[in-house]
Order: structure tokens, then C-alpha cells, then sequence
């Protein structure tokens, strides 16, 4: 392995120009930190040419350089012979390069991965360490984006159009947690579910926008009635469900009454014309007998139905 | 009264019973095959402590090659045993578990000598001189082949060195004693990896950090399995005194993955003779989603492959950690090629 043979001045010359020209930042470092290499890519992304670098200390140079993070960094490679990397996610930079390209730069400085490695004398020593600094812009640029928009995506599949309330689906799932988790912690949430009283008829009378407002309005006074911690869905066309997190059945008919007040309170006007309309509620509490996810929302779809079936515009307390 | 000072000489031309005691196979060939070729030895062999006990009370060996981690009775415990039964051997220890504390401890247990493995034919050539044991003669010593070493027993071997530089390192690194792991040598099929990244996934108590790594002919990855991580826990080992905040501790969880598989690396480097990269360490499911990661694998890009496993807590915090080396099926024949060789 040691004996590579002779190494001929030519043959050093043209590996001196890789080393020089390639692609990657190459920096070594002396055991005081200062800089032995410094080549090409070093030169013209730092501004710094090696006749100003060479022999001068990394931390002088570069005040910017956290010196307790490098030497951590930089202590493992000289003690245990080992390499040690940075990532762009924990920390963006070692060297703060500026964003060189006017047209597809689109962040203000370079990301960068950097790999610390010993470099090891002929008798076994490490008298100096090796930098290898790779620009990873583009990397971290498509993934940051693609996180951006997966975010988005994941908001608008858990999303209801219309009234910006969670969707049925994104609902029952938290509904399905939230199940578990009472079953789980023994702690106890109440389940609220309502419509809108003769809602067809608002529809029929004024047409399907007004309906869309009435909608729009009863979320909005939902979302205001509510704690930030409560999680509120739209259920069905007229169909709105609450979980109501570690509230027992007395608080949920506390909210329930508030609620239904504050719409029967409401007025609504579209194009000139005044609606006023009503909600029936049901609540059911969760308890240890209830088996599943789906038998808690039948209960408080019982509640609502005696809601209804006591003349509308009240709420019930599941029994 | 320790052993060595009870060693008085040994009659000049008189043939030295010696002693290897190792439950692997190949590590007591690797270790006869390392003993001088003029060595005027008479050579037997034990597979574990209880086994070496029966031959030293027998007197029948003078010096005795000893590892540490063994099954039955380990080689704490025959040391113990040669000191309280006052017998009359030279011990070396030869050992996989290179940690501070480890030599420390042989040799306060009447050890003459502490050897790392893979051992040297060298070094052990100065040692037997430097103690006037060397006795040459004009036969060449004759090592009785025992039984053809079988792979298993070879990756096991290749295994406890590998795992013992990780832990000697990261000990160094962390300044506390970890004590030793036996490494599990397995085969795993697809479907084992499979069932661990699915845990992984639902288990939100454990970090999972990823290294690739590749030589010619013999590539992989290492997983690092890290339980129960607490943020203050990590900045305490590494003695970081900085602000405290998630990124930050699994920054330093990277910085000891690293240091980890980089020495795991330097232990297959140092038997094989082949020298490894090893890619920038990254933490598993935080952008791929496992399910994701899991179907691409159910597409299916090899079936069954060599796993080395070990389990270990730090001393001194609530650190565990599994690790696992991976090789890629591809390396299979280059492995099952160097167990070849040097048999």
C-alpha cells in the first residue's frame, strides 16, 4: 500500500491541476488550524486567493466559524483517527459562500456537506486534517422545496374546500386517534355533532349560494366558539362534527348551547335578503363501554336525531 | 505473589507446552499461525475457560494464549481462577475488547501482556522475546490443522474485532466504559430488514442514523438504532456545554454514529486488508417515508444477506444503542472468497 512507486514531477503536475481544478472545495489544515491547501474552488468561492490564506489561521480568516462546533468537529478527527461529517440540514454552512449564479441561484448563499478527514504521515501520525467541502445547493433547494410542497399538499387533502374546516376523511382519522388515545389515558372528550335545521329549504328558497354561505358562516362561528385544541370537521352537506379534547359531557353541552345560540343569533344576508336558520345537537361522551370509533359517533348521532325529534334548535346529551 | 514472578526459567531445550484458548476457530488458527515458525512449542487448544482450566490444572501449559469474551467461563474468570489456584502459567491476553479499562483489568488480574486482535505475527515475535520465552529451534513448529474453519465462524471472528474497535473508540470519544457486546452474526432475508424498519417506524422512541459504505468488492450500510435519545443525555457524553435544542443532539448522535461505523470500518480495513469510503451519515424516514423505503424493497433488489448485529448502553446515561452492518448480497463472494484464503 505505502509504496505507490515513483511519483514523477510531470505525473505531480497534472494531479496538482485536478486537485486545483476540480469541483469540490479541498482545505488542509494544520494541527493550530492554519491553512496548508487551499485550492481552486476555495479561491474563487471564498474571493480569498491561497497567497493570502496559505500559512494564516482559519479562525483569523474566518471569524464566522463557531470555533467550539469546529473543534468538536475537528478534535475527533485528530484523536480517534476518525472522519467526521456536516450536514446542510444541522448547520447550512462552513464557509459562507455567496449565491454566485444571477439567473438559477435562488438561495443567498451555497449549502454545503462537508467531510473532515485525517491525514495520516508515513509513521503513523496525524499532523494535519483534510477538508472536502461539496456544494449542495441544488440538493438542498429541491428538498426544501419538495417539503414546501408536500406540506401543501398533505393541507389541502386534510382540507374542506368550502368552509376550510378538516374533510370527512382527515376527520374520521382524527377521530380514530382520538378514540384510542381515551381509551388509552382513561382522560375523557366528548363528541358534538349537528345540522342545520330545514337546511333544504334555505337551499330551495334562495339557492344553492346562499346555502354555501350559510355554510361558510355556521364554520366560522364554529371555529369561534371552539378552542384552538378542539378539532372541527365538516361531516356531510349540512353535517358538522367536533371533538371536544378532554371535555366531559357537561362542558360539550356548555359549548353546545353557546354555539347554538350564537346561530340562532345569526343573520345571514345574500343579496339583499335576510336568512335566519337554527342547528340541532347531539353529544356523547367517551366511555370505557364504547367499542369502537363508529359506536361513538352513532351515539351522537342519536343525540342529534332526539334533538330533531324534540322540535329542532336544542341539544342532546346521549343517554 | 503474582504468576510471572513464580515463572523461575525454562530448561533450556525443553519443548514449551502452549496453550490457545478462543472460542472461535479461526482466531486460534489466526493465532497458531502467528507464532513464530521455530518456536519450540508443543501446541493444544480449548474453547473456552472451563476448557483451559482442565489443561493448566493438568500443568500442561506453561504459557497460555487467552481471549476475553467467551462463552462458560470467560477469560476474567480464568484469570481469576489461575490466581487463586496459585497455577503456574504465563497469560496473554489476545483480545477484541481493546477499551483502556479492559487492559487495565487483565492485567491487574495477573495478565503478562494485553495483544489486540487481529494479532500480528511481529508483534507477537517481540513480546515472546522481550519475556525470554522464545526458545528456537531447529524443527519448524507444526501447527495440527484443526478443523477447516467454516465462514460463519469467520464473519463472527471478523465480527467481534470489527464491533471491539467501534466500542474502543466511541469510549475513547465519550470517556466511559462500555462493556463489550458479543456480536450476532446472522443471515437475513429481506423480509427480516423489512420487519425492523416497519418497528423503527412505529417506534417513536427510537433515532435511526444510516452510513453507507464501500471498498472493492464489499460494500454496505450501517444502522444505527439510537433508544430513548434525550437531548440532554447526548450533550453530556459529548461534553457540550452550547445551547440545547433537537438539531443540535442529533448533530452530536451523527457526530457518534460516525465515529462508531468509522471504527467499526477500521477494524474490517485492518483484517481484510481493504480499504472502505464511507458515505455522509444521514437519519433514516426523515424525508424518505418508510413505507416508501419499504416498497422499494419489496421490488425486490436482493433476497438474503449477511447481517452482523450488536446491542450496547453507555455507562452513566439511558444511551442504547443497536447497531447494525449490512453487506450488500454482492459481497457475499467476495467474503466467502477471503474465508477461502485464509484458510
Amino acid at each position: 500500500m505505502e509504496d505507490v512507486g515513483k511519483i514523477d514531477v510531470h505525473d505531480l503536475h497534472w494531479m496538482m491541476d485536478m486537485i486545483q481544478s476540480i469541483d469540490v472545495g479541498l482545505v488542509v489544515l494544520d494541527a493550530d488550524y492554519n491553512v496548508q491547501v487551499w485550492n481552486g474552488f476555495m479561491e474563487n468561492h471564498s474571493g480569498n486567493n491561497s497567497a493570502q490564506v496559505l500559512g494564516n489561521n482559519l479562525f483569523k480568516l474566518f471569524p464566522y466559524i463557531p470555533k467550539d462546533w469546529f473543534e468538536r468537529k475537528v478534535n475527533s478527527v485528530f484523536l480517534l483517527k476518525s472522519q467526521s461529517f456536516s450536514n446542510w440540514e444541522h448547520r447550512p454552512y462552513l464557509f459562507k459562500f455567496k449565491n454566485y449564479r444571477p439567473i438559477t441561484g435562488s438561495t443567498e448563499h451555497m449549502y454545503q456537506n462537508v467531510t473532515f478527514i485525517p491525514l495520516i504521515t508515513t509513521s503513523g501520525e496525524i499532523t494535519q486534517i483534510g477538508i472536502m467541502i461539496y456544494d449542495v445547493t441544488d440538493t438542498a433547494v429541491n428538498r426544501m422545496e419538495l417539503e414546501k410542497a408536500n406540506k401543501q399538499l398533505e393541507r389541502l387533502s386534510r382540507t374542506d374546500r368550502l368552509t376550510n374546516l378538516n374533510n370527512r376523511g382527515y376527520w374520521e382519522e382524527c377521530l380514530e386517534n382520538e378514540y384510542q388515545r381515551c381509551a388509552r389515558t382513561k382522560r375523557h372528550s366528548s363528541l358534538l355533532m349537528f345540522d342545520i335545521d330545514h337546511f333544504k329549504k334555505v337551499n330551495d328558497t334562495y339557492g344553492h349560494q346562499a346555502g354555501d354561505e350559510v355554510i361558510r358562516v355556521v364554520s366560522k362561528t364554529l371555529l369561534d366558539t371552539i378552542r384552538a385544541t378542539d378539532i372541527a370537521g365538516r361531516y356531510g352537506g349540512e353535517e358538522f362534527a367536533v371533538l371536544l379534547i378532554d371535555t366531559d359531557q357537561e362542558g360539550a353541552l356548555l359549548v353546545a348551547e353557546r354555539l347554538r345560540k350564537a346561530i340562532e343569533a345569526t343573520v345571514v344576508t345574500y343579496e339583499d335578503t335576510e336568512i335566519r336558520f337554527t342547528i340541532s345537537l347531539g353529544i356523547a361522551e367517551y366511555n370505557d363501554n364504547i367499542e369502537s370509533h363508529t359506536a361513538w359517533l352513532e351515539q351522537s348521532d342519536k343525540a342529534l336525531y332526539q334533538s330533531k325529534e324534540s322540535g329542532r334548535n336544542n341539544s342532546t346529551i346521549y343517554k | 505473589m503474582t504468576v510471572q514472578n513464580k515463572r523461575v526459567s525454562i530448561l533450556p531445550d525443553m519443548t514449551i507446552p502452549v496453550l490457545i484458548c478462543d472460542d472461535s476457530s479461526f482466531a486460534r488458527k489466526q493465532m497458531a499461525r502467528a507464532l513464530p515458525e521455530n518456536w519450540d512449542v508443543s501446541l493444544s487448544y480449548a474453547q473456552n475457560g472451563v476448557e483451559a482450566m482442565d489443561i493448566l490444572r493438568q500443568g500442561a501449559a506453561e504459557v497460555l494464549f487467552l481471549d476475553l469474551n467467551m462463552p462458560e467461563m470467560d477469560g476474567y474468570e480464568v484469570l481469576e481462577t489461575v490466581r487463586k489456584e496459585d497455577l503456574n502459567t504465563m497469560v496473554i491476553v489476545v483480545s477484541g475488547d481493546i477499551q483502556q479499562e479492559a487492559h487495565k483489568k487483565v492485567i491487574s488480574l495477573g495478565a503478562m501482556d494485553f495483544i489486540k486482535k487481529p494479532v500480528h505475527k511481529e508483534e507477537i515475535h517481540n513480546i515472546l522475546n522481550e519475556y525470554g520465552i522464545l526458545q528456537l529451534s531447529d524443527k519448524k513448529l507444526e501447527i495440527q490443522d484443526e478443523e477447516k474453519v467454516d465462514n460463519f465462524d469467520f464473519f463472527q471472528e471478523l465480527a467481534n474485532v470489527s464491533m471491539g474497535r467501534g466500542i474502543d473508540l466511541l469510549s475513547k470519544l465519550l470517556d466511559v466504559y462500555i462493556p463489550m457486546p458479543i456480536p450476532k452474526v446472522s443471515h437475513v432475508e429481506i423480509s427480516d430488514l423489512c420487519m425492523t424498519l416497519k418497528e423503527v417506524d412505529h417506534n417513536d422512541e427510537l433515532t435511526p442514523i444510516c452510513q453507507g459504505f464501500i471498498g472493492t468488492g464489499i460494500a454496505g450500510e450501517v444502522l444505527l438504532l439510537f433508544n430513548k435519545v434525550k437531548n440532554e443525555d447526548v450533550a453530556a457524553l459529548m461534553n457540550y456545554s452550547g445551547e440545547q435544542n433537537d438539531v443540535v443532539a442529533l448533530e452530536l448522535l451523527m457526530d457518534i454514529a460516525s465515529v462508531l461505523s468509522g471504527a467499526c470500518l477500521n477494524g474490517l480495513t485492518e483484517q481484510l486488508d481493504l480499504a472502505f469510503s464511507l458515505g455522509s451519515p444521514r437519519v433514516l424516514g426523515q424525508h424518505v417515508k418508510m413505507d416508501d423505503l419499504l416498497q422499494n424493497k419489496e421490488s425486490n433488489r436482493w433476497t438474503k444477506t449477511l447481517a452482523i448485529e450488536m446491542g450496547f448502553e453507555v455507562e452513566k446515561s439511558e444511551l442504547q444503542c443497536n447497531l447494525i452492518m449490512l453487506f450488500t448480497e454482492d459481497s457475499l463472494l467476495k467474503l466467502n472468497h477471503l474465508v477461502e484464503y485464509l484458510n
